[in-house]
């Protein structure tokens, strides 16, 4: 009896998550569909049904209780995917250890942050939920589908995608963790490469260790201690075991190398590297060893280790051969990520499939989820952008976007107010001067958190 | 450094001055009953929702009931409180307070930790070896405040980080800790609260050392069972306070309590839940409403905050509209509200009342998640954590208003936290054989007007001298008008003040020039006299500081009092120590 | 034969080399067969312009050129006037992270002495890296406290501060803000009252004794005043010969400022930021001030707000009848001016009035609209030719000319690129 009860306990919270995830069909009718991986078909319907593209051709008919969209005029695309985000998230950094791998942005989502709403405004359907740069070794990433609707955090992640990790190199581990910060190693960038190199030596030692004593402990007769449970280790291990895709923050072609360096050393083949504004010195070793980029369209010089990058880095990547994605680290950038892919035209003349790529298939391969997203193509999951003008054009405005083939922004009925949760103790005066300090960008939003450990003021907080 | 050290200096010092205040004056003891057996008669028997005897007789003995109903036969040794027409409730049952319990000042940041990926567990909020008896003190204000509300139980946790300790269930009533306590160790008390500056410094950090921590523990549970069977041969287990703590947890003997207001922060207690399976309790929910049926999955018990938003608007929007009433009788000519309305609205008046009427909907949220609850049959408490004391009968009105039937809000405070917390047996009803836990007003308890007469907790009865309604409105009326003038601080006062080690004689002499108090404090400890700071007389309350010198080191005393007539009653309060109650009587001139 | 390679690419490589010669030139040219929009004369096809001696000389349909001109041939390209951003820090600030490298935040409270344009570095790595963007004309200016100094209109092509000045400065107000600066402000209701009722009157103050400094300066024709060098920065302001940059952003905030400006009667007041100014766009479009608006590429304000607030205020705001210049606010990427014009076009501006609003707008804003803002004949050679419509991301620009100097179309993002398109040695240091 007590079982039975247990088993519909069980069922009663499988149902009620599977509830959670919203899948809807929509027939988006007559636009030009910008496939990604297959070319433009102009005139061409894309068919959702519950939740994944089942036709695209010419005269599709809509099932039964489908909605219609006329895309007549417009450009239809795959949803972007932006492979550096800070958004949906309450915290950023557990800035207190050089190697904080055992946290984890999948505890920590904010399904209520409306910067998710304002993203999926300007097309952007998945994002990379990272932890900040202020470790070597950071915390664990979550990729997000942005379901904007739901308070269930499980149901932003997305099912299936890899896990992954963020590193860092550079500047912000050392000055949060080096002399200026807390006062151990790392202070400089040969501590960054020691604190990775002796965290995967350690991992690996405990990996042999449980190892072993899995094997023995089933043995007639054995009676040994299990190795003392380690989560920070847990996930070191992962990553040599090949589970965990590696993200590291960086910027100097020096630190990049030496992370390839290291990463060869121990047979770990999964690593993209973020920002890495100097990426494109080191293109042909990047490309060699398979190791994809994602960068900013043209930031720089926010910092002195930005002070000789080039807008041509993604241009310069991309025609070495790297697997190059375009990213924001921002809530205002994200929203306009077609803008930025763009401008790989104007800095290195990408064509449009490689400028589009930027933002679609290519950050899908460094998530690992280029099989569900990242391109139009029938099994693919139904997340679409329309666009009402090119997408690579300044002038063009998104229309619609859509998830799963459920419609969470549509321009022409969008209501002004779109929190989830409304603060019932705010006091409304819409002419008072409570507002958001958003004015610049902050170009540090990889520092949020890590700030309290630093004795410096830096300057482009301030910004 | 330097400043931690002098103020752990100044702890020390404090504490053997408070226990060093010389017993000047014989504090009398409260008399004590002449009997434990009392008998309320002719009283509404509410014996839990749905049971009720009207008009019949409670006999309490030795802190037990002993007899309920229409007919029963008065105790030749019971003392008769004739309840004619009142209303007897069980008492009720708080799920999360930290009632009777003194809050530690918060510490003064100490240097930069040197390595803050590694702290000491007590560093890092991790002591759930604390036993909440350490700090219980029966003196808390606290305690007389919730117990005046009609609560005789509650759920206490110790203060602290992720981890503060072992929740336990008090009685609100008692001479020492010890004595308070009904259940110890009734819970394993968490939070999602980082530490400052060391890890886990964020939520995703203490998710991860919680996880860490409970799948340590069973590592090591288990390994302590294999040693205890055999120990030839193999290592001894090391002892470990935190992980020993959570043993319970793992065996799921002791739930874990866990403190969840926001939505997200129930949501990331149902994951730990989910990932590691302890048995669980969510307490002080404010917002709930949206994962009702998520809550129900997992099985987890909850208690529901009684701290609701205040509803400033409508506060403000009913005084404007009396005061437009007013203004409307006196000069009808004016006419000025009609012409608003007509005005025709602008931009930013639209989007104004479109924002106050999501508002308005969120309001109805908070007020209404007890019946959400309840229409969704999930079992519910109350927790008092975050609710100020003045608020909770409001509140539990505002939630009734919104839906909540009021048998299910009396279940809510009696019979489901009893069942809940695995005291069925013992509270939550009024019936034979139950702890004589009772409340008992003068009207309905969710009444506007009730209010509370008398509460027994154990059989120790505490009495509240209410004022008719209609003089304490006239009193409310002088409060701001007339009886300010009569109120008469200036003089000379004797005071005194209960500590743990004895009562405290002073004398205090109160000057008062135009808005201006000065005064002075002397005698006993303080010597010499002190002036008074910081004195302010609001109606007839009055408060002041004074700090005086003891053994080198400043002790700062609050000190708020109200006056009546040639008395004053209040407390005075040592920070780090708590609160202690203090009387005073005009000296005759 | 591989020596030959060799040796051809070394050639090709001087020539290269040369043509991307660092230098300036100055001379006359004649740029012939574009699309020219004039922005206030209308659009010109297949027509001419020359430049001569720093100045435009001729505008219109000639096809012959002057004597001695270097012909450009602008076949299929599009000739603007220089694009002007009317808000940045550039030249003050090198690498953001780096308090050694910025000079845009002086010590004070009321400092209107502090001087923007002596502190901008005509050399800064940024200044190349904006221009050959289309940028030829920013105000740069200081910030941080109330009166954080005096914003300066700059070229950017020149070797000393004078070469680069534009004849134009304005004295930067930040105006007290009376509400909170974010969720991260934690200060009571009271506090922040008290501290925008205290900063009011220190604003006043400063006013006040600036007109007593005035008035004492006139009756004793500057005999009679000591040295007080803040004083001496204000007298140009309230005697109405320089222009009061008041920043303010939130709505309550500019209602506040329209109601200070009318009561002080001031007359040479810009407002800047204004990003709730859609909120308020009326009141300001009565009181008759400009706006200098930016970034366009920002968030709404204010959680509740519509997600495109920020891309429409400009657009917002022009409708309602404000005069609207555009900004970046940036220091690094004032090379994205064209691209926040683009998204006010898209976002209801429209294209001709984002073209307006960094060129023409912000030349009369500035009172310079004789010399910049415009292809007309007699104004100052500040010319930008686009191989086709400049807001448009992927367009490049062809040629920027500055005060008539025609400017290499190098900087370190084109140098690195082309160093590093096809890195030598590659993966392999022996092999090509």
């Amino acid at each position: 009896m007590k079982k039975l009860i247990t088993i519909a306990c069980l069922l009663i919270a499988i149902s009620s998550m599977a509830q959670q995830i919203e899948r809807g069909t929509v027939l988006i009718k007559n636009g030009t569909v910008l496939t990604i991986t297959q070319g433009v078909k102009e005139n061409t319907d894309v068919l959702i049904k519950d939740g994944k593209i089942s036709q695209i051709g010419k005269n599709l008919a809509a099932p039964a209780g489908a909605k219609v969209i006329d895309a007549t005029g417009y450009h239809v695309m795959p949803g972007i995917i932006d492979a550096h985000s800070h958004l949906a998230l309450d915290a950023v950094n557990e800035a207190t250890t050089p190697v904080s791998a055992m946290v984890w942005e999948g505890d920590d989502l904010d399904p209520l942050d409306i910067a998710m709403y304002r993203a999926i405004a300007g097309g952007v359907t998945i994002s990379h939920a990272m932890h900040g740069s202020a470790n070597a070794i950071g915390g664990q990433c979550q990729t997000i589908k942005h379901r904007y609707g739901t308070v269930d955090p499980k149901v932003l992640m997305m099912e299936g995608a890899p896990r992954t990790i963020k590193f860092a190199l550079g500047e912000n581990p050392t000055r949060v963790h080096g002399n200026n910060g807390a006062g151990i190693v790392p202070n400089t960038r040969m501590g960054v490469e020691f604190v990775i190199r002796q965290a995967f030596s350690e991992g690996k030692e405990y990996m042999e260790s449980w190892n072993k004593y899995n094997a023995s402990k089933n043995q007639k007769g054995f009676r040994g201690a299990p190795p003392k449970y380690d989560l920070r280790m847990e996930t070191i291990a992962a990553i040599l075991r090949g589970e965990i895709i590696i993200h590291c923050h960086s910027y100097r072609a020096d630190e990049i190398y030496m992370l390839l360096k290291v990463c060869k050393d121990f047979g770990i083949k999964r690593l993209v590297f973020q920002h890495v504004n100097e990426g494109f010195k080191v293109a042909p070793e990047l490309a060699a060893q398979g190791a994809m980029a994602s960068v900013f369209a043209d930031w720089w010089a926010y910092k002195f280790e930005v002070y000789y990058s080039t807008a041509y880095n993604a241009a310069i990547l991309t025609r070495n051969g790297v697997v190059t994605s375009i990213n924001s680290d921002d809530a205002e950038l994200t929203r306009h990520l077609y803008h930025e892919a763009a401008k790989t035209q104007k800095y290195g003349g990408l064509t449009d499939d490689e400028a589009l790529s930027l933002i679609t298939i290519n950050p899908a391969k460094q998530l690992g989820i280029d099989n569900r997203v990242g391109s139009l193509e029938v099994g693919k999951d139904g997340d679409v952008v329309i666009f009402k003008g090119h997408p690579l054009s300044v002038y063009t405005v998104p229309a619609y976007t859509i998830i799963d083939g459920v419609i969470k922004f549509d321009r022409e009925k969008d209501a002004d107010d779109m929190r989830l949760y409304v603060d019932p103790k705010q006091t409304i005066d819409i002419t008072d001067a409570v507002f958001e300090e958003t004015l610049s960008h902050n170009h540090d939003e990889c520092m949020k958190n890590a700030e309290f450990l630093l004795n410096v003021k830096f300057a482009d907080q301030n910004r | 450094m330097k400043k931690l050290f002098s103020s752990v200096l100044l702890k020390k010092l404090l504490t053997v001055a408070v226990f060093c205040w010389p017993a000047v004056l014989f504090a009398q003891d409260e008399l004590a009953p002449v009997s434990r057996t009392y008998a309320i008669t002719n009283v509404n028997i509410i014996q839990a929702p749905g049971r009720k005897i009207d008009m019949g007789t409670v006999v309490m003995k030795d802190g037990l009931i002993v007899s309920v109903g229409k007919n029963v036969s008065i105790p030749a040794d019971a003392i008769v409180i004739k309840a004619d027409s009142m209303y007897v409730y069980a008492g009720f049952i708080d799920g999360l307070s930290r009632v009777g319990l003194t809050k530690p000042k918060d510490e003064e940041r100490g240097p930069r930790p040197k390595d803050p990926g590694n702290p000491k567990p007590e560093e890092a909020g991790i002591t759930p070896q604390n036993d909440v008896r350490v700090s219980l003190n029966p003196a808390e204000k606290s305690i007389e405040e919730l117990r005046a509300l009609g609560f005789t139980a509650a759920h206490v946790v110790p203060y602290g980080g992720m981890m503060p300790g072992n929740g336990s269930i008090i009685l609100l009533s008692g001479k020492s800790a010890d004595q308070m306590v009904l259940v110890n160790k009734s819970s394993f008390y968490s939070e999602l609260s980082p530490a400052r500056g060391v890890y886990p410094a964020t939520v995703m950090g203490v998710m991860a050392k919680y996880r860490e921590l409970y799948r340590q523990a069973s590592l090591s549970r288990a390994y302590e069972n294999a040693y205890a069977s055999n120990r030839a041969g193999i290592q001894r287990p090391a002892t470990d306070r935190v992980l020993e703590s959570l043993y319970p947890v793992v065996d799921k003997r002791q739930p874990v309590l866990f403190k969840a207001e926001r939505v997200v922060d129930a949501q990331r207690v149902l994951t730990l839940q989910n990932d590691l399976g302890f048995s669980l309790m969510l307490a002080e929910l404010k917002e709930g409403w949206d994962i009702v049926n998520k809550i129900k999955a997992a099985n987890a018990k909850v208690f529901l905050s009684l701290d609701l938003p205040e509803d400033k608007d409508k506060k403000d929007d009913k005084k404007k509209d009396e005061s437009k009433k007013e203004e409307g009788k006196k000069d009808e000519a004016k006419k000025e509200e009609p012409k608003k309305e007509e005005a025709p609205k602008t931009a930013t008046a639209e989007e104004k009342a479109a924002l106050e009427k999501r508002k308005a909907e969120f309001m109805a949220r908070y007020v209404g998640q007890a019946a959400t609850f309840q229409k969704a049959g999930v079992k519910f408490g109350f927790s008092t954590l975050s609710a100020k004391s003045g608020n909770i009968q409001a509140n539990l009105r505002r939630m009734i208003e919104a839906g909540l039937p009021e048998d299910a809000a009396l279940a809510s405070l009696t019979t489901a936290p009893a069942e809940m917390l695995g005291l069925s047996d013992r509270l939550g009803s009024v019936d034979n054989g139950k702890i004589a836990n009772l409340v008992i007003s003068d009207k309905p308890y969710f009444n506007e007007k009730a209010k509370v007469r008398y509460v027994f907790v154990e059989g120790t009865m505490y009495k509240f001298d209410v004022k008719d309604s209609k003089d304490s409105k006239d009193g409310k009326k002088n409060d701001s008008g007339s009886k300010d003038a009569g109120v008469k601080a200036e003089g000379e006062w004797s005071i005194s003040t209960e500590t743990p080690n004895g009562v405290e004689q002073s004398k205090l002499v109160i000057k008062k020039e135009g808005n201006t108090i000065t005064g002075t404090m002397s005698g006993g400890s303080i010597n010499p006299a002190v002036g008074i700071d910081n004195a302010k007389l609001d109606g007839n309350a009055l408060t002041f500081t004074f700090t005086f010198n003891y053994g080198g080191s400043n002790i700062t005393v609050e000190v708020a009092v109200k006056i009546e007539g040639d008395s004053f009653k209040g407390t005075s309060s040592v920070a780090e120590y708590g609160s202690f109650p203090t009387e005073g009587k005009r000296l005759p001139k | 034969m591989k020596k030959i390679i060799y040796l051809i690419l070394f050639v090709c490589a001087g020539v290269a080399a040369k043509a991307q010669s660092p230098k300036g030139k100055y001379g006359t040219f004649a740029l012939t067969n574009a699309t020219i929009e004039t922005v206030t004369k209308g659009t010109i096809n297949n027509g001419t312009v020359i430049i001569s001696n720093g100045k435009i000389t001729y505008v219109g349909a000639a096809t012959t050129a002057p004597a001695g001109a270097e012909v450009i041939d602008c076949k299929g390209k599009w000739i603007y006037p220089g694009f002007i951003d009317s808000g940045t820090n550039l030249g003050l600030s090198e690498v953001g992270s780096d308090q050694r490298t910025i000079d845009m935040n002086e010590i004070g409270e009321v400092i209107p002495q502090m001087q923007a344009l002596t502190a901008v570095n005509p050399n800064s790595v940024l200044i190349p890296v904006t221009r050959v963007n289309g940028v030829t004309t920013v105000l740069t200016a200081p910030v941080g406290s109330m009166f954080p100094g005096t914003a300066a209109l700059i070229n950017l092509h020149g070797y000393t501060p004078d070469q680069m000045y534009a004849n134009f400065k304005g004295v930067v107000v930040n105006f007290p803000s009376t509400g909170r600066r974010g969720g991260f402000d934690r200060r009571s209701d009271e506090d922040i009252k008290s501290a925008s009722e205290k900063a009011m009157k220190k604003l006043n103050e400063v006013f006040d004794r600036a007109i007593q400094f005035h008035k004492l300066d006139s009756a004793t024709k500057g005999k009679g005043v000591e040295y007080y060098p803040e004083m001496e920065a204000m007298l140009p302001v309230v005697r109405g010969e320089r222009t009061i940059l008041l920043e303010v952003n939130a709505a309550k905030d500019i209602l506040e400022a329209l109601t200070w400006v009318k009561e002080r009667k001031l007359k040479n007041v810009v407002l800047t930021g204004c990003r709730e100014g859609w909120r308020v766009a009326g009141d300001i479009a009565k009181a008759g001030l400009p706006v200098i608006a930016g970034p366009v590429l920002a968030l709404p304000s204010r959680e509740y707000d519509r997600y495109d607030k920020a891309y429409a205020n400009p657009g917002l705001m022009k409708k309602a009848g404000v005069k609207v210049a555009l900004r970046t606010s940036e220091t690094e990427n004032v090379r994205n001016l064209l691209f926040n014009a683009g998204f006010a076009a898209a976002y209801g501006l429209g294209r001709e009035e984002a073209l307006k609003a960094v060129t023409i707008v912000p030349a009369e804003i500035f009172g310079v609209s004789d010399k910049l803002g415009s292809i007309e004949v007699g104004k100052t050679a500040n010319i930008v030719v686009s191989d086709g419509d400049p807001f448009e991301t992927k367009t490049n620009i062809i040629h920027v000319f500055i005060d008539g100097w025609q400017i290499p179309m190098v900087s370190r993002h084109t140098q690195l690129y082309d160093e590093f398109l096809k890195r030598e040695p590659g993966v392999n240091k022996s092999q090509k």
